[in-house]
């Protein structure tokens, strides 16, 4: 009995896959219907793509979490990589002690997080807004990032950094010369990912934003409450797109720099999916 | 250097970890600790927290049963098919977490592709609709939608290490497929099991985005409810003592699975 191809196996696989795939479709036909209620399918338009682009709301939105997405990525990667290089060369317990506070950050459901934060920047009478935004994603990406950084930093020799040494370079010039240039498609991956997580974040900014200008995922939010439109619709593709577009990229850095390391494809697509 | 760069950093993650606590000291400021714990004695309060359980291991199992059965699927397809799927399970968890989401409500609303399904298959009378939108039904369907690949992955990790010749030997042994299934299958992916148990379990039970778009305001979970202390009601002690409740409940589901994981020994 070959269980390879055995028709049940391969039926109900099949419909976990359309399942997995049916809601994007929708989403996907629904912003081009013509129909502005959704209830039935009237034809195709173009209009609502446009209609989404020029929505002010939208606009502002999209330009607020772009900002911050810019700003939290960066300062999760400057976290990250000071982490992982102190990691790197930290005693046994205070490897594990890391180790703990990285994966918490992922356990630790995000509601808990962000109304942890939400406390102390009321206690620290820091202004909730754009900043605390900043800071609350940094904090939560760091976490994933520090993962792709100690998976390549697992794979580096430190004979590079002490032959860089011994032919005369200074720590700075080695570590800028020989681990940087190691280190750049986790650098990217990692900063990519920190990105795309925090363009889709949710709950954070929700309790950080203040009476701030709400990021797109809030501004989607509050629309959808209202009714859903093939606006909506529009606007979600086009987010759609913009994340796989990002993660895509972040995939094939990880796997050309890979032919040069010793991490496998599989386990790329492990540490990228975790979040 | 370096060590002083991390200070920062692992200050800002102390300040974090410490925030739950801290926020215990704030509400002792204001005297209120045991009111807010009393709080829950509220039947809402209890229902809303007994309802985040239900949902957050009933879609655990559902997870893993789906999960179970493609993975097992895809670990015995060739190198190049298994890629091809393993894309085919990731892609629609990269995109746009709310877009994700939201796109069940055009799927389950009445009228909506599955209310038509049911009424061209004749499940349904042409008068009446399928009234999924906007009940525990509908947040269990988009939790289990949005984690199921968190499930998926772990447990075709620890399938794909699988020497074949395992399943022939059971095969020559006159082991049924449902018995290779139970005796071999199924006790190699414990670790993946457990592992995709936590990482959908814990964030499904305080979830807030799927129940607030696919419970329409009225089936609500624990998440909810902090976020409204918080943004709507203004009750900062209160939603504080929700969140500290939550924690506890994960730390000992955490604790239950992590025992299970390094103790459990594969069911013979």
């Amino acid at each position: 009995m070959n269980i390879r191809r055995h028709p049940i196996g391969a039926v109900l696989s099949a419909l976990v896959i359309a399942f997995l795939w049916l809601p994007l479709v929708v989403v996907f036909i629904g912003s081009f219907d013509t129909n502005s209620l959704l209830t039935s399918w009237t034809g195709a338009t173009g209009h609502w793509y446009s209609q989404a682009v020029n929505d002010p709301n939208v606009r502002a939105g999209f330009e607020t979490t772009l900002v911050i997405a810019v700003l939290s990525s960066l300062l999760s990667l400057a976290i990250a990589l000071t982490g992982a290089l102190w990691w790197r060369r930290a005693p046994g317990r205070a490897r594990l002690i890391y180790d703990g506070l990285v994966y918490s950050r992922i356990v630790v459901p995000e509601v808990v997080f962000a109304s942890a934060l939400f406390f102390l920047f009321l206690k620290l009478h820091f202004t909730l807004g754009l900043p605390a935004i900043v800071i609350g994603h940094a904090v939560l990406n760091s976490a994933y990032a520090t993962l792709i950084l100690q998976a390549r930093l697992i794979g580096l020799d430190p004979a590079l950094e002490e032959a860089a040494a011994d032919l005369g370079a200074t720590p700075w010039r080695a570590f800028r010369r020989v681990t940087l240039i190691a280190l750049m498609p986790a650098i990217i991956a990692a900063g990519l990912l920190a990105f795309t997580f925090s363009l889709d974040d949710v709950v954070t900014s929700y309790f950080l934003q203040g009476t701030s200008q709400s990021p797109l995922p809030i501004v989607l939010l509050g629309m959808i409450r209202f009714r859903i439109t093939p606006e909506i619709n529009a606007v979600g593709v086009f987010v759609m797109l913009l994340t796989v577009a990002l993660l895509s990229l972040a995939v094939t850095v990880l796997s050309t720099a890979g032919r040069l390391g010793r991490s496998s494809r599989r386990s790329r697509l492990v540490s990228l999916y975790e979040r | 250097m370096t060590l002083a760069c991390f200070v920062i950093p692992l200050g800002l993650i102390f300040v974090y970890s410490f925030g739950s606590e801290n926020l215990i000291n704030f509400n002792v400021e204001f005297g209120w600790t045991t009111a807010n714990y009393r709080a829950f004695g509220s039947s809402l309060y209890l229902d809303t927290l007994l309802r985040s359980v239900v949902l957050s291991v009933g879609t655990t199992l559902a997870c893993a049963v789906l999960g179970l059965t493609l993975a097992y699927f895809i670990s015995r397809q060739g190198p190049r098919t298994q890629r091809l799927l393993l894309a085919a399970v990731i892609i629609p968890f990269w995109t746009s977490f709310i877009v994700r989401t939201y796109s069940w409500v055009d799927v389950l609303q009445n009228d909506g592709p599955l209310d038509n399904l049911a009424h061209t298959l004749g499940i349904l009378g042409p008068s009446s609709h399928i009234n999924l939108l906007y009940t525990p039904w509908s947040i269990g369907i988009g939790i289990v939608y949005s984690y199921l690949p968190l499930m998926i992955l772990p447990i075709y990790v620890s399938l794909e290490r699988i020497d074949p010749a395992i399943y022939n030997a059971g095969a020559d042994l006159g082991a049924t497929p449902w018995r290779q299934f139970r005796r071999i299958v199924l006790p190699l992916a414990r670790p993946g099991l457990i592992a995709g148990s936590i990482i959908v379990g814990v964030p499904a039970m305080g979830e807030y985005v799927i129940p607030e778009i696919l419970g329409g305001g009225k089936t609500l979970m624990v998440g909810n409810i902090i976020a409204n202390q918080f943004q709507e009601t203004g009750n900062y002690p209160f939603g504080a003592a929700l969140s500290v409740t939550l924690m506890a409940l994960l730390l000992i589901v955490l604790f239950v699975l992590r025992r299970y994981q390094v103790t459990g020994e594969p069911a013979t």
